[in-house]
């Protein structure tokens, strides 16, 4: 099943951020999450891993492990990338102590040569550009073998080429895991490469759902404006 | 229209002050929340002793320098105005016993304790703060870890251990200092100094010196760690967290001594 939202809302300090809103995710999918700034993308994603509470609404996963890829990756700067991405298994009342050093060595690696970056364990992550930064995240976030995936802007701040990069790794993290993912963006490129689905919110409100391509070619005013990132339209920047 | 402004000044200014007053309740909630939570965790112990000792090498290694500077400097500026007058007043036996009592009772724990805020408790809370608004404490809750076990364990423990060892080098520093300005500034001899040191300090004094440090040890550090815990907005909120961090270290460290004071020695 992945993951299923039924009716989620979220308020701070009387402000509505999220109203009303449902989606499903199935396992080996990916849902993106799209919509200006503010208009309560991030929240979503809080809300699912537990980080806020919500108001209403109900949120149903298959169990297992939810795992968080952060804006800015949000790598623990004082451990290298060993610790960090074995954080979960050294640290973790229910996983400690069950890995020798050795397995963690082997998982580590592992973890990362799916990511691309074998080798780079007793690196610290002020000593890697952004687009490593990211990928060692995404490695953190897999070593519990989640089975939902989350992804607040993975390719902010990154070039072109970083990105591109990002978003084929987030496509193999998916066959590779078979999680259900959620990925939000608000790049055009990001949705047409990795996305199953696209659920766009607008002022706490989904004012569309349905595939990429459908995205592209519906013509309500919001998702015009949106694809082509148009100043005139019903969705007014905060 | 006069009367109009006037109220509206009033209330601003009880608004702020309202402000102010539930800011201090939130604190002072948050910090007994965060210090309990720091007790429920113990029993688990998930600290490994690797990352205890990592933070009690911070704590002691970064903080002595300084703490002996100041508190070595603080027994001599008293010395040098008590010792040249005492002696010439016949009361020379008595400056040993005045500098040690000020040394273990207040000046060694209290001006150790200013030396720890401003060199520990601020780097503490500036790092948990600096944390806090990089999501490194979401990541940390979101991998199932606990993050006031995580972060607060090593930090409070190593906190409460060495600061009583600051405090008694630190002491005995300053009362070593006073000993040779002493000598200085009124040709006081060693012995008689030392003589009268021994004659006016008791166990009790150094047992209170300890039970301060211990305390002022913990409140530090738990403080410091509370406030970075709660810091939020970027940069700003980390000044902000370093700055409450401080200022209530400060004043908590000022209370418990008035405590201590009334009650070991009245």
């Amino acid at each position: 099943m992945g993951i299923e939202v039924k009716h989620l809302v979220k308020t701070f300090d009387k402000k509505v951020i999220l109203d009303d809103i449902s989606f499903k995710v199935d396992d080996g999918k990916i849902l993106s999450i799209v919509g200006f700034s503010g208009s309560g993308k991030s929240t979503v994603l809080k809300l699912i891993s537990g980080l806020l509470e919500k108001d209403s609404g109900e949120i149903v996963t298959t169990g297992g492990d939810i795992a968080m890829v952060f804006q800015y990756s949000a790598l623990f700067d004082s451990l290298n990338v060993f610790d960090n991405i074995s954080f979960a298994l050294q640290e973790r009342k229910d996983l400690r102590g069950k890995y020798t050093q050795k397995e963690l060595r082997r998982i580590v690696a592992e973890k990362l040569e799916l990511v691309g970056l074998s080798g780079i364990e007793e690196k610290f992550p002020s000593e890697l550009s952004g687009g490593m930064q990211k990928r060692v995240s995404f490695a953190r976030a897999i070593v519990t073998e989640p089975k939902i995936i989350l992804y607040d802007e993975p390719t902010a701040g990154l070039d072109p080429i970083s990105s591109t990069l990002i978003e084929d790794y987030i496509v193999r993290l998916k066959n590779e895991t078979h999680a259900a993912s959620i990925v939000v963006t608000h790049q055009m490129s990001t949705i047409r490469r990795t996305a199953d689905s696209v659920l766009m919110l607008y002022n706490g409100h989904a004012v569309f759902e349905g595939t990429p391509e459908e995205l592209c070619r519906e013509e309500t005013p919001y998702t015009r404006q949106f694809v082509e990132a148009a100043i005139d339209g019903p969705m007014k920047m905060n | 229209m006069k009367i109009y402004y006037k109220a509206t000044y009033t209330y601003k200014i009880f608004r702020a002050f309202q402000a102010e007053f539930e800011s201090f309740v939130s604190t002072l909630g948050r910090i007994v929340g965060y210090g309990l939570e720091f007790f429920c965790g113990l029993k688990n112990f998930p600290t490994t002793v690797k990352e205890i000792l990592f933070q009690c090498a911070r704590f002691g290694v970064s903080s002595l320098p300084i703490t002996l500077s100041i508190v070595g400097m603080t027994s001599v500026i008293v010395a040098m105005q008590v010792a040249g007058e005492m002696v010439k007043q016949g009361g020379g036996n008595y400056v040993g016993m005045l500098v040690s009592i000020l040394m273990v009772r207040e000046e060694g724990v209290i001006m150790s304790g200013f030396a720890i805020i401003s060199m520990i408790g601020s780097s503490l809370a500036s790092e948990i703060a600096t944390m806090r608004v990089t999501e490194q404490i979401d990541a940390i809750q979101v991998l199932h870890v606990n993050p006031v076990h995580y972060l607060f364990t090593p930090r409070v423990i190593a906190g409460t251990i060495m600061m009583p060892l600051v405090v008694v080098i630190s002491s005995a520093v300053g009362i070593l200092g006073g000993a040779i300005a002493s000598n200085l500034v009124s040709g006081l001899s060693y012995k008689a100094f030392f003589d009268s040191v021994w004659f006016g300090l008791n166990m009790h004094d150094l047992n209170v010196c300890i039970m301060k440090a211990i305390s002022f040890g913990f409140v530090i550090t738990l403080i410091s760690c509370s406030c970075g815990m709660a810091a939020k907005d970027g940069a700003k909120g980390v000044g902000l967290a370093t700055t409450k961090a401080v200022v209530w270290s400060f004043v908590a460290i000022v209370i418990l001594d008035l405590i201590f004071a009334a009650a070991c020695f009245y």
